[in-house]
């Protein structure tokens, strides 16, 4: 039973089940899951929230809290049983054989301790080592986290650092006493897509180093496909899939799998000919599962009688090693059968320009000193130069990550701040200097917002049916309350939500439906022009599909101009005409959506487009991680904005990146960059995503 | 006629009670020392239904003791009420009470029956039954509530009048006889007689009508004018919110007692001081009402401006009644405010009352100051005020309908406490003689009435301050039993 000298599974689940205990219910979180992971293998676990991933890990970390047991199964660290290890047992090989990574880096930091001394704990606890020594292993382990400057890392408290780093902090932690299994869980979800691209870069690269096996969890399957050697779908507390990541994702054997595939936009997927397929139905909760086959409401190849009877066992795919389905029926579906497509639906024509930002700029004024407001004033530049059209019924998307300006731009536009300088033309009328106070009801009515956290935007001490009829009597639509009630039970309509819902509380809704009464909330005036604030995100893969379509259809049939403010490039692509990329309040890149995904780039689209991960093993990436944090916008680098982290900096010659804000330069009719570049190294760069030939 | 014994002819209970007392005391004690050191329960099995079973543990023993002996306590103490409403005074001074408070046991079991019956549609009162910290609470305000109502409305429960001295009772101890009741009248002083030869009880519950009526609205008061400049604070923030927060420091580091003393001092009251206070401080409540329904319904002026109209209108006069007395808003040595005449002035409040009100809504507000400000901090962070703000609702829409229904569970929560610390100050300031004339039946002055014989008669001190306590215990565990049902669900 020695640390070094144990060569089977490290890790073996087998038919583990565990429950939680209420006062009124038992409540089965994970059933019948097994699981084996094998020495210096990664293991993905991907699910919708809710489906028991992160129960899991807390399984084998046997932390399951007052009212969670393991109530059947075993799970096997190194052939030994985890349930029937004492206290004292599971707290040596917590942290030193067995490390955990949380999605939120700065809670699993103590935000009181220094960096260096958290991470000298580990190997001080459980190897008793001296404290010199620890210090050199912590040295040695920030500086393979690749953090700059290590000890002046070790020597500073987690708010000094930025998110992308404490997460490496906290990788570094879990490596600190070279544990044989490290449990991920979630651990980019908080980070932006170039951050997240060079962690898993980093997480990839450390368990290859130190050939550490891995449980990956997560809800992206595209992030999976990068990280993982094998994948276990689960859905609803079971596991539903099992096998490696080629057979999984070339030839799954399970509908759930077939679906989630199915409501995720792939690149190439054109949004009016093939629309994503939403999953019908809704995940069940906990203690209302269905008999029989838990997906099998949802399922398109459901059949009475047979898939809702009794249990439903895991059975091995024949004629592939280690791949298995929990499915009755995977012998009989034709897995290669085309989708169906349904109705093909015509986009409306791009019309007129009706909206218009010419050379806008948003710098705010931050004294030093907030209380006595003396002391210097720095400014910071949020917006710089902006500059578009958008025209009615077309969607332009805005891509960036956090701090790019995204926000500001919004908050300009829906008028919660005026603009320092430039215009911003509505129709015809000049809004820039008008704050929401002094604008007319058509103009708020106009130009609306849908928010991306579902369990925020809604106001969870008022009906839904309340909150539209407000926005309903701000709008002046209807004369008396009866018409508003009525016109409100027809926008629930158009979102495809059932009447009843106008009594509900938020809090009896799901986070699919309340975006849905957000949207429905913003078309209350029927506005002109929607500004999206990534209003995807935050929900589960099958439910994103369901609402990115909902917001197409409603702009097919309104006309709307879709303002898609998002970072994730896949839905981009999907669903806009034009894109609109930004770095540090500076449009970096603005054209059709075609222009934007094809070379030539601007060096950060290039990099956005490498870092988004794709779930599909037929794309060939090209491969380009970005060192370092995005600049504070307080003080931003001279010169171009991106040349801190630009791969091609050194093609220009005589440091022109260092000293000036490259100008506009338009390559195409309606594609413009903000690039020193010459046309020469611009008409050399190569396709990021490539589609390998079938 | 004898004297009554505390608990007459249901000695034998004591015994009992006793016992079942000791029990749970020792029981609770083991509790504490067995849960640090052993589990909850032995080992646990799986049976093959999935359902899991466990060997019970010294702790879970332990713990069933205590509930039975708890159980046996509260019956006990059942016994004496329900055996001292047949017996009366055959049950001795216990039993006595127990019969004249008929009305309001009767009162508490409708209440309980109908809330516990109903507590699903009720809300968050309704949850309040789903914790049993939180029922005792609410039982031990219901109480003083319905005797404060019963006694102080309606004059029932008591048995002498509170004021009028009876020869011979002096300082007499509790369930002396009197010494020649006349017709009809009860026979026996039940808690005692005071230094003035007064009935102990009849004062008590006279003197809960008192207390259960100021402490409450003087909290709301102080909660009006708190949010109503806690939510600007936080949603506006900057000079506004630097300017408040500030004042709001110097009040609470100004000493509360010395600035009591300087409220009551004759010479300031002279200058008009606490009458100008209180127009200022009793206006935040029109002020509140007005923004709250404008902001809400300026969209439907049909139906705002009525509604304002009736609403204001009576708040208006509320308000004018509230602070003028004899005609005068204040009523200084050298000039007069003319306030409301006579004829309209519905609320009579004395200005002794008037000042403790004034002083005591003057040291909460601002608390509840800091507290809505850090909640409106919060609050105005989500996205369904962002919301708001882009569908163009101005910002006491914002303030009063997005954040402060939000807001209201810890406020609900502050608001009992704040009940509770109330009650002590007003009892503080009756103990002090400020305030409220010498005369009056409240816990405080009885207490301080009682404080000079305390070596030799405790008991005209000690029952209003147990009165006291047990209430302010009420309230508290309400607020406990609040808190902890508002952070489920």
């Amino acid at each position: 039973m020695a640390k070094d000298n144990y060569d089977g599974p490290i890790l073996e689940i087998d038919k583990l089940s565990i429950s939680f205990f209420t006062r009124l219910r038992e409540i089965p979180a994970v059933m019948d899951f097994s699981v084996t992971v094998q020495p210096g293998e990664a293991v993905g676990l991907v699910g919708e929230s809710g489906c028991g991933k992160s129960t899991v890990a807390l399984g084998v970390m046997q932390d399951l809290g007052k009212n969670g047991r393991i109530v059947g199964g075993s799970i096997k660290f190194k052939g030994r049983d985890l349930g029937q290890m004492s206290m004292e047992e599971l707290r040596d090989i917590r942290g030193s054989e067995i490390a955990m990574i949380y999605q939120e880096p700065m809670a699993s930091l103590n935000p009181a301790m220094k960096i260096g001394k958290q991470l000298m704990e580990v190997p001080m606890i459980h190897a008793g080592m001296s404290e010199k020594d620890a210090y050199d292993r912590a040295l040695q382990v920030v500086t393979d986290v690749k953090l700059p400057d290590p000890k002046r890392i070790l020597n500073s408290f987690p708010h000094q650092l930025s998110g992308g780093q404490q997460q490496r902090i906290v990788i570094a932690m879990a490596l600190m006493s070279e544990p044989s299994l490290l449990i991920l869980d979630e651990p980019t979800t908080a980070l932006d897509v170039t951050v997240e691209a060079a962690v898993v870069e980093l997480v990839k690269d450390l368990g290859k180093k130190y050939g550490t096996s891995m449980l990956f969890i997560s809800h992206n399957l595209g992030l999976v496909l990068e990280t993982c050697d094998r994948i276990c779908v689960m859905y609803s507390g079971e596991a539903v899939e099992r096998g490696s990541i080629e057979t999984v994702f070339n030839n799954m054997q399970h509908p759930y799998t077939q679906a989630l595939f199915r409501s995720i936009p792939l690149p190439g997927a054109d949004k009016n000919a093939r629309p994503l397929v939403a999953i019908p139905g809704n995940f069940p909760l906990p203690h209302e599962r269905p008999n029989g086959c838990n997906f099998g409401p949802r399922c398109d190849y459901f059949e009475a009688g047979r898939c809702d009877q009794g249990f439903i066992p895991m059975e091995p795919v024949p004629g592939n090693d280690r791949h298995q389905s929990r499915c009755l029926k995977f012998k009989e579906i034709d897995w290669n059968a085309p989708l169906t497509v349904g109705e093909q639906k015509e986009k409306a024509p791009v019309g007129d320009v009706v909206l218009k930002m010419d050379n806008l700029k948003k710098y705010y004024e931050v004294a030093a000193n907030a209380l006595f407001g003396g002391g210097a004033t720095k400014v910071v530049k949020a917006n710089e130069t902006l500059s578009f059209e958008a025209r009615e019924s077309e969607t332009l998307a805005i891509v960036g990550e956090s701090g790019c300006g995204k926000s500001t731009f919004a908050k300009v536009l829906m008028g919660l701040e005026t603009a320092t300088e430039g215009d911003i033309l509505l129709g015809n009328k000049q809004i820039q200097d008008t704050p929401i106070e002094e604008r007319d009801t058509q103009t708020v009515a106009d130009v609306q917002m849908v928010f991306q956290n579902p369990f925020d935007t809604l106001n969870p001490s008022m009906t839904v049916g309340r909150q539209i009829v407000r926005a309903l009597e701000i709008f002046k639509v209807g004369n008396n309350e009866k018409e508003r009630w009525n016109r409100m039970l027809e926008l629930l309509d158009l979102v495809k939500l059932p009447r009843e819902f106008a009594n509900r509380m938020p809090r009896q809704l799901s986070g699919g439906q309340k975006q849905r009464v957000g949207i429905a909330r913003a078309f209350a005036g029927d506005a002109k022009i929607v500004v999206a604030d990534e209003p995807v995100s935050a929900l589960d893969v099958s439910v994103q599909a369901a609402v990115t379509d909902l917001l197409m259809e409603i702009q097919r049939e309104h006309k709307t101009t879709l303002l898609f403010i998002s970072h994730d490039l896949s839905i981009v692509r999907y669903l806009s005409d034009r894109v609109m990329v930004m770095y540090l309040g500076h449009v970096v890149e603005l054209g059709d959506t075609e222009q934007v995904f094809s070379p030539p780039y601007h060096p950060y689209t290039e990099a956005l487009l490498s870092a988004v991960p794709i779930a599909d093993t037929s794309v060939e990436k090209q491969h380009i991680v970005l060192e370092g944090d995005i600049p504070s916008a307080m003080n931003p680098p001279p010169g171009c904005p991106f040349q801190t982290r630009c791969r091609w900096k050194s093609e220009v010659a005589g440091g022109l990146c260092e000293k000036e804000v490259p100008p506009v330069r338009r390559l195409a009719e309606g594609h413009q960059i903000k690039c020193h570049l010459s046309d020469e190294i611009l008409s050399k760069m190569d396709p990021v995503i490539k589609i390998a030939a079938e | 006629m004898d004297p009554l014994t505390w608990t007459g002819a249901l000695a034998p209970l004591n015994l009992a009670l006793l016992a079942a007392v000791a029990v749970l005391t020792l029981a609770i004690l083991a509790n504490i020392i067995v849960s640090i050191v052993a589990p909850d329960t032995g080992p646990i099995s799986v049976n093959p239904d999935g359902t899991i079973a466990a060997a019970t543990g010294p702790g879970a023993m332990i713990k069933t003791v205590m509930r039975w002996s708890f159980f046996a306590t509260v019956l006990i103490v059942l016994a004496y009420i329900v055996l001292g409403i047949v017996m009366g005074t055959g049950a001795g001074i216990v039993g006595a009470i127990s019969q004249k408070m008929v009305p309001v046991w009767i009162g508490m079991i409708l209440i309980f029956a109908v809330s516990i019956t109903q507590k699903r549609k009720l809300g968050l009162y309704g949850k309040l039954f789903d914790s049993t910290i939180g029922m005792i609470g609410f039982g031990l305000v219901l109480f003083w509530v319905l005797v404060g109502i019963m006694a102080g409305v309606f004059d029932m429960l008591m048995t002498h009048d509170p004021l009028s001295q009876v020869s011979g009772m002096k300082n007499k101890l509790p369930g002396t006889p009197m010494r020649s009741p006349e017709e009809g009248e009860f026979a026996w002083y039940l808690l005692g007689g005071d230094n003035l030869a007064r009935d102990v009880y009849s004062r008590l519950l006279k003197g809960a009508w008192i207390v259960v009526q100021i402490a409450p609205l003087a909290t709301l008061f102080a909660f009006m004018v708190g949010i109503t400049l806690g939510l600007p604070a936080g949603y506006y923030g900057g000079k506004f919110d630097t300017i408040l927060s500030f004042v709001a420091n110097l009040i609470l580091a100004f000493p509360v007692i010395l600035l009591f003393y300087l409220l009551v001092t004759p010479e300031i009251v002279a200058t008009g001081i606490p009458n100008y206070m209180a127009a200022v401080l009793f206006v935040f409540p029109v002020i509140f009402f007005a923004v709250l329904l404008n902001s809400r319904f300026y969209t439907q002026p049909s139906v705002r401006t009525p509604l304002l109209v009736v609403v204001l209108g009576g708040l208006t006069w509320a308000y004018l009644s509230l602070i003028s007395t004899d005609g005068a808003i204040v009523a200084a040595a050298t000039y007069t405010v003319p306030g409301l005449p006579q004829a309209l002035d519905w609320i009579q409040m004395p200005p002794e009352i008037l000042v403790v009100f004034v002083s005591v809504v003057f040291v909460n507000s601002p608390t509840v100051f800091r507290i809505v400000r850090g909640l409106a901090l919060d609050i105005k962070t989500r996205d369904y005020v962002a919301a708001a703000q882009t569908r163009g609702e101005g910002p006491w829409y914002i303030m009063l309908w997005e954040i402060l229904p939000n807001a209201r569970g810890p406020l609900i929560v502050d608001f009992c406490l704040r009940i509770g610390y109330t009650t002590i100050l007003l009892g503080t300031l009756g103990f002090f003689g400020l305030g409220l004339e010498s005369e009056s039946p409240d816990w405080g002055t009885t207490i301080n009435a009682g404080r000079r014989l305390l070596s030799l008669y405790p008991h005209a001190a000690l029952v209003p301050a147990l009165a006291l306590m047990m209430l302010v215990l009420g309230l508290n565990l309400l607020a406990d039993g609040l808190r902890e049902e508002s952070l489920r669900d």
